[in-house]
């Protein structure tokens, strides 16, 4: 089934990469400086003149209080 | 004896260069009246102008949002000590002067939207210490010159919504220290080349918007660094590949292209996505469940495909969504009731499936909904009572649908709705009167169903209402002289129903009103011929036996005094 087919996928792709596919939000551990909470969140990314009905592409960074890190 | 007069020092090359510059430009506003020779010399204190503190040398040009019309004049090569030029937002023509090349301590060249034509200069090559290159929004033709790929510092290449052509230059892609590359809105063609991903650096890649065609590369999972790729509305084909899944993207938009084949299982562990949107290709198979795993994702553009089968219940996992979009598919099946589980979902739109069964009470958690599209499925029972927890309902369609019951009392208190949409199903009863209460309501369609008894007086209170269709009913009794103070109304379609009566004077205070259908009923009496009714014409009013007007057969156009 599906998740055989995904985890011989995995397998296979293990064989050439240190790493299986797949990704998660950035832990933020740290990114903040000293400030804390430091938690990731989406941030919009403007492309520039856009269509009001359009969604801007989103990014993750680090948020603590009002001020934003790279992750 | 000597005396001294004031005598204006003759300017420097760079302050002469300055005036050559200002010269070009058309300065309607007067905006660089203090660019000013005559009365002050000092060209570091003139606006936008900033000079090094030593040398007294011009490092930076800032005349950005300033209206100036004209052109960039070639003496900007002049200023070779300029680190940073930024004219945005100006409506600035013709071409980016070649002399542009001699500022050789360029690092950033902002021209972002101005109506500059022609050519990108290939002497923009010659600027080694150039980091921030924008020519984004402005009207320039031809190809991306190949020579940008000698640009060692580049990190940010912006040249999108020109009218460029050709292919993008793969030696591009063999900057180590590009971190930023916007291409979208031209005309640009040939393929997404496997090299793409020797852009080690490069978190922002966009080629929305082109004429680019063939496959998304097998390569394209060694592309660890992008955080938005974007290659949506070009017409790349074949299907997504599995290596997608090893891209750490927060954005994967791949929308309006000629893609096929199924949604590959593998981006249900992409959850780095925030933003999913495989919408508009022609993709086949389910929506795998294992999508449900997107924990973090807030936006899921799956409409205009082909899917088919059941909405999987496992999407009620994804606890960030906002956005379900989901219509124009073979989606069968029943709504599940997993979805009450989102309580963050703003807009679900099941549209155009095949989905049936009744909506689930389990919608009343989804608070934050905002549109609510069911449109053209075989979904049935009645509204459930549970709406009424849904306050901020701004658009809801049910039409073309099997639903039947009456309309419930309580729907008049989703105060925010500018949308209600109900036509073509087997609603049934009174029009409740609470509907008149939805003070925002912009346009409310009842047509095509079975409701029956009068038109509600309380219709007088839709203050904001434009259009109101409730043809194809069984509607009785006569109009209410209050629809009168709908100052807003545009259309007014009440045909084929049972209303009768004389058509009261007051519509005529309707000055909005440029459509009117009230043909095939029972109504009687004169037509009011005062003001803006003259301009309806005898279709507005055919299959009314008993109805006066002032039209060419009409059966009583005779009696009607002059």
């Amino acid at each position: 089934g599906v998740a055989a087919e995904l985890v011989q996928s995995r397998v296979e792709e293990k064989r050439s990469r240190s790493r299986g596919p797949g990704s998660s939000p950035p832990s933020c551990k740290s990114k903040c400086g000293w400030c804390s909470p430091c938690d990731p969140v989406h941030v919009p990314v403007q492309p520039g003149f856009i269509i009001r009905l359009e969604y801007y592409p989103e990014a993750w960074r680090c948020k603590c209080g009002s001020k934003l890190f790279m992750p | 004896l000597f005396v001294f007069s004031p005598v204006a020092h003759p300017l420097t090359e760079e302050g002469q260069a300055l005036m050559s510059i200002k010269a070009s430009f058309i300065n309607m506003a007067d905006v660089l009246h203090d660019w000013d020779d005559v009365h002050n010399d000092d060209f570091c204190s003139w606006r936008g102008v900033l000079c090094d503190n030593s040398s007294f040398t011009v490092i930076s040009l800032n005349l950005s949002c300033l209206l100036l019309g004209g052109e960039i004049s070639p003496a900007i090569g002049d200023l070779r000590n300029l680190q940073s030029i930024d004219l945005t937002g100006n409506k600035l023509s013709g071409q980016i002067p070649d002399e542009i090349g001699n500022c050789a301590d360029l690092t950033i060249l902002d021209l972002t939207d101005n109506q500059l034509y022609g050519d990108i200069p290939f002497s923009i090559s010659k600027l080694k210490q150039l980091e921030f290159l924008s020519l984004k929004m402005n009207q320039l033709t031809g190809p991306i010159p190949t020579t940008l790929s000698q640009i060692p510092n580049l990190k940010h290449l912006d040249l999108a919504q020109n009218k460029l052509i050709g292919e993008i230059p793969r030696l591009l892609y063999w900057n180590e220290v590009l971190q930023y590359l916007g291409l979208r809105g031209n005309m640009l063609t040939g393929t997404l080349s496997p090299d793409i991903c020797q852009l080690t650096g490069l978190w922002y890649f966009d080629v929305r918007g082109n004429n680019l065609t063939g496959t998304i590369p097998e390569s394209i999972g060694n592309c660890t660094s992008f955080e938005i790729l974007d290659i949506s509305y070009n017409q790349i084909s074949g299907e997504i590949p599995y290596n997608i899944g090893f891209l750490q993207v927060a954005t994967l938009s791949l929308q309006g292209n000629r893609l096929t084949g199924k949604i590959p299982e593998v981006i249900g562990l992409m959850q780095a996505l925030a933003i999913l949107d495989l919408s508009e290709n022609q993709l086949v198979g389910p929506i795998p469940p294992i999508l449900g795993n997107l924990s973090f994702t807030g936006k899921l553009y799956l409409h205009g495909n082909k899917l088919t089968g059941p909405i999987p219940a496992e999407l009620g996992n994804m606890s960030k969504l906002s956005y379900l979009i989901l219509n124009d598919n073979q989606l069968v099946g029943r709504i599940p009731n997993e979805i009450g589980k989102l309580e963050l979902l703003f807009e679900l739109n099941l549209a155009n499936n095949h989905l049936e069964g009744s909506i689930p009470h389990t919608i009343s958690s989804c608070t934050a909904l905002n549109h609510f599209n069911v449109h053209g499925n075989q979904l049935s029972g009645s509204i459930p009572l549970s709406f009424r927890s849904l306050e901020r309902l701004t658009y809801l369609n049910l039409s073309a649908n099997n639903f039947k019951g009456s309309i419930p009392t309580d729907l008049g208190h989703t105060i925010n709705l500018d949308t209600l949409d109900l036509s073509s199903n087997h609603f049934s009863g009174h029009v409740p009167a609470s509907i008149g209460y939805l003070e925002h309501l912009l346009t409310l369609n009842l047509s095509h169903n079975e409701f029956d008894g009068p038109l509600p007086a309380e219709f007088g209170n839709l203050r904001s209402i434009q259009i109101i269709d409730m043809s194809f009913n069984n509607l009785s009794g006569t109009i209410p002289p209050e629809f009168g103070q709908l100052q807003n109304l545009m259309s007014l379609v009440l045909n084929n129903n049972d209303l009768d009566g004389k058509i009261p004077d007051q519509l005529s205070n309707c000055f909005s009103l440029t459509s009117l259908n009230f043909s095939y009923n029972n109504f009687s009496g004169v037509i009011p011929s005062m003001k803006n009714f003259s301009r309806f014409s005898a279709e507005s009013f055919v299959g009314n036996p008993l109805l006066c007007g002032d039209w060419l057969g009409s059966i009583c156009r005779l009696h009607i005094p002059k």
